[in-house]
């Protein structure tokens, strides 16, 4: 079984270099390359469509300008990725639902952190008794009010 | 009281960090996810190559369809496409095959398919906006569309036999 995946992968060709579309007019080409970068390249992983060479990236790169030509705003054009390959087609994911869990995390473990210090450093000290207490013993008490006489 | 209260909040606290990581660390970050299933599968039109005219997705309504993604250049495709071939002959009257090719040149695919002939129906995705369309993200890549038009389920490896290809065409089948 490995060989046979060692082979497919050794054995895996590439795809032929090819160019994307004419770029549009230069302010609409501008938000497609902006929009470009925030979006992730579906066969090369941490890169972006707009940064990868990727035959795949540059089809990638073609539907957003397909999209922005038919007059799509940003966020119409992150929705089709996010319908299609999840929040995962992001480079920065939303700060929602799980991912906003991750990014609070470290800030409840150092407020955890916190509170554990303050509250082991808060401890009450322990009763001293007191200098002036009357002792509980008969002879002493008897010595007492002998004195006192 | 105040204990209490101090133990529920780190108990809380720890049970939330938890939680995320666990949800944050138990997926594969390389994995691509399939949001297309229980989808309508995108139509497209595109032009054949295994003979003269289009292939329109819409045209095959009511009848399941088999759509395999692959390139001339991929060696994985080829070791699958006998599978392939004995599935179409197999299922052909109860499903629809369609072969895309795309991230390759036409040149490259009319070869191929002259060289290697074609046993079911094969498209050219010129610009790859089918796979894109599909949230293909390698190759070669198989859905299952349902008589309804919806995506049922995508194989993302190659059919190495006819009985793992049985096993997966089933559920658009019944």
């Amino acid at each position: 079984m490995i060989a046979l995946v060692l082979s497919l992968v050794l054995a895996q060709g590439y795809a032929p270099l090819r160019q994307g579309q004419d770029p549009l007019d230069s302010v609409r080409e501008q938000r497609v390359q902006a929009v470009g970068k925030k979006l992730r390249c579906a066969v090369c992983q941490g890169v972006s469509i707009a940064d990868s060479p990727a035959s795949m990236a540059r089809a990638q790169l073609d539907k957003v300008r397909e999209l922005v030509a038919e007059g799509k705003n940003d966020q119409e054009i992150f929705d089709y990725f996010v319908e299609r390959y999840g929040e995962w087609a992001l480079m920065e994911p939303k700060k929602s639902g799980i991912t906003l869990g991750l990014w609070l995390a470290p800030v409840l473990v150092l407020v955890l952190g916190v509170l554990l210090i303050i509250s082991s450093t808060k401890k009450p000290a322990a009763p001293v008794a007191a200098a002036t207490e009357e002792p509980a013993d008969d002879y002493l008490a008897k010595v007492r009010a002998d004195l006192e006489k | 009281m105040k204990r209490v209260v101090a133990v529920t909040a780190a108990l809380s606290i720890i049970g939330f960090i938890i939680y995320v990581m666990a949800a944050g660390f138990g997926t594969d970050p390389h994995e691509v996810p399939f949001m297309m299933k229980n989808k309508p599968a995108p139509n497209f039109i595109i032009k054949r190559l295994d003979k003269e005219g289009q292939i329109n997705l819409a045209d095959y309504k009511g009848k399941p369809v088999v759509l395999n993604f692959w390139a001339t250049w991929c060696q994985p495709c080829k070791v699958e496409q006998p599978v392939l071939d004995w599935a179409a002959q197999t299922y052909g009257d109860k499903a629809v095959f369609i072969g895309i090719v795309f991230e390759d040149t036409e040149q490259n695919t009319r070869s191929f398919l002259q060289q290697n002939g074609a046993v079911y129906a094969q498209v050219f995705d010129p610009r790859s906006t089918v796979a894109v369309d599909y949230a293909v993200s390698g190759v070669p890549e198989t859905y299952f569309i349902n008589r309804q038009g919806i995506i049922v389920k995508k194989y993302i490896y190659p059919f190495q036999s006819p009985a793992q290809f049985t096993e997966q065409i089933q559920e658009i089948l019944e």
